[in-house]
């Protein structure tokens, strides 16, 4: 298996332990990934593709005919990068006449698309390509004991038709699945489909009611699991479901919302073995807990 | 609200030219689930298609609710007219954009200058202590990038605000 990685912004620059993870146990599980030289910004929902279409699509032209120049797949973590190229493409491979100007646009650097690449979202390819049954072959140290609820992008679920790999868009099993495999006990709780909340302009232009907002799911996550850990696949949510934790424990005045949130390749690559200081070595919430019950399983392994 | 002093009949084909929005029948099953419908004041994807189909240009030009969605596209997913109601928010940001300069987001003027919103490739030694290879960032790239510049010089954002990306 063979994929064009393509990193966004935020992983490569804040998140780097995360790609290291990312490479780390994609490359265990014999998934090669080559580079998305020279590659821009998906572009970001609220940059081109909220001014007009001609700079929207030429951005997302450029990057995915990156992938087609090595005839591969794009392979993505970032939701709103997923999302992005995957509607980009949408409107390039349904309209001759976007694809026309698209390529016209694209044509003086050199480069051309016509569509050959996919998109697929890295837990789309863990879940229904490798497969959990794969994983937990694979797999030297089993997180049995512990209890995990899972975030699904937003952006790998809506809409179905366009971003879609789930049998059922509304009522989606491969995150729990996938961390199952990992030998986690997944709590069921029922804000599970909401989303995180941390992307666009909600935070920007209201943070009290996008805190508000988050803080509905903390709460269900608190009264109804028994999460040792929260596991997701989009940087934003990562990013985002530590930062209003560490927010909402200064408003309450007590250190109540401190569930260590990972990106799910961080846990598998700890999983596979790999050296936690490389692969989950940056976090804002306490990940002490969960490192620990790793370590000591990896002693006793 | 400001009150409309005269309705602009074909505003709906200015911004979002498609057969969809005409089937929308004021359900609000867009709004239910929208994490941006809970904000103040709340993104209401509803009353944001009502203003275009009626012509409410004035109202529509000066609401920033639009900027609020956060792309999770849980309205496109859940609307049962396929009004595709994310779209059409795109659509109205670039209608405000494309009329008003100061609705021109700042992060494109970052991705012009070096590709990404992002100072990808800036944290050298962090990489290096993961293990982690250099990138083959744009940014490094001068020729690249001069040809990334010209593709977007040519569309019509960078084009007609062409001040705002001159360093
Ligand atoms: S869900 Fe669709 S049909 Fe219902 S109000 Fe929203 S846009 Fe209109
Ligand atoms: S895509 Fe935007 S408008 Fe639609 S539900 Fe999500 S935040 Fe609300």
């Amino acid at each position: 298996m063979e994929f064009c990685l393509f990193l966004g912004c935020n992983t490569p620059a804040v998140r780097p332990d995360v790609e290291k993870a990312i490479r780390a146990s994609m490359d265990e599980l014999g998934v090669d990934l080559v580079d998305a030289d020279n590659y821009v910004c998906c572009p970001a929902f609220g940059s081109f593709p909220s001014t007009d279409e001609d700079s929207w699509l030429a951005t997302s032209g450029w990057n995915l005919s990156i992938a087609e120049g090595k005839k591969r797949d794009i392979l993505v973590q970032c939701g709103s990068c997923y999302s992005s190229l995957r509607m980009g493409r949408e409107h390039i491979m349904h309209s001759d006449e976007k694809r026309q100007r698209v390529n016209e646009l694209l044509e003086p650097t050199g480069r051309t698309v016509c569509g050959s690449s996919r998109v697929r979202h890295v837990s789309e390819v863990l879940y229904k390509e490798i497969t959990p049954a794969r994983i937990a072959e694979k797999v030297k140290i089993s997180l049995e004991g512990l209890h995990g609820v899972v975030q699904y992008p937003c952006h790998t679920l809506y809409p179905s038709e366009v971003v879609g790999f789930e049998d059922s868009p509304r009522e989606p099993k491969g995150m729990r699945q996938l961390v199952e495999a990992l030998g986690a006990t997944v709590d069921g709780y029922s804000r599970e489909l909401q989303c995180c909340g941390g992307a666009g302009g909600f935070m920007k232009s209201t943070p009290e009611q996008a805190i508000e907002f988050a803080k509905t799911k903390f709460d269900a996550i608190l009264e109804e699991t028994k999460a040792d850990f929260i596991a997701v696949s989009c940087i934003t949510c990562l990013m985002h479901m530590e930062n209003v934790q560490n927010t909402l424990n200064k408003r309450v005045g007590e250190e109540r919302y401190k569930i260590p949130v990972f990106d799910y390749n961080q846990l598998l690559a700890l999983c596979l073995g790999k050296e936690q200081k490389q692969v989950s070595a940056i976090c804002n919430v306490s990940r002490d807990k969960v490192h620990q019950f790793i370590a000591n399983a990896k002693v006793a392994a | 609200m400001n009150p409309q002093t005269e309705a602009n009949k074909d505003l709906w084909k200015a911004i979002y030219n498609t057969g969809d929005l005409q089937h929308c029948f004021n359900c609000s099953t867009c709004i239910s689930g929208c994490p941006a419908s809970f904000g103040d004041p709340p993104l209401l994807v509803r009353n944001l298609a009502r203003k275009v189909m009626y012509g409410l240009e004035e109202a529509l030009f000066e609401d920033d609710t639009p900027w609020a969605c956060v792309s999770c596209s849980r309205c496109e997913e859940m609307c049962p007219m396929d009004v595709k109601p994310f779209e059409m928010i795109l659509h109205i940001r670039q209608w405000q954009a494309s009329n008003d300069e100061t609705r021109v987001p700042p992060s494109i003027v970052e991705i012009y200058k070096r590709g990404y919103t992002q100072a990808v490739g800036t944290n050298v030694e962090t990489r290096q202590a993961l293990g982690l290879d250099p990138l083959p960032i744009i940014t490094n790239n001068p020729e690249q990038l001069a040809m990334f510049r010209e593709m977007l010089m040519k569309t019509p954002v960078v084009a007609a605000n062409d001040y705002m990306f001159g360093g």
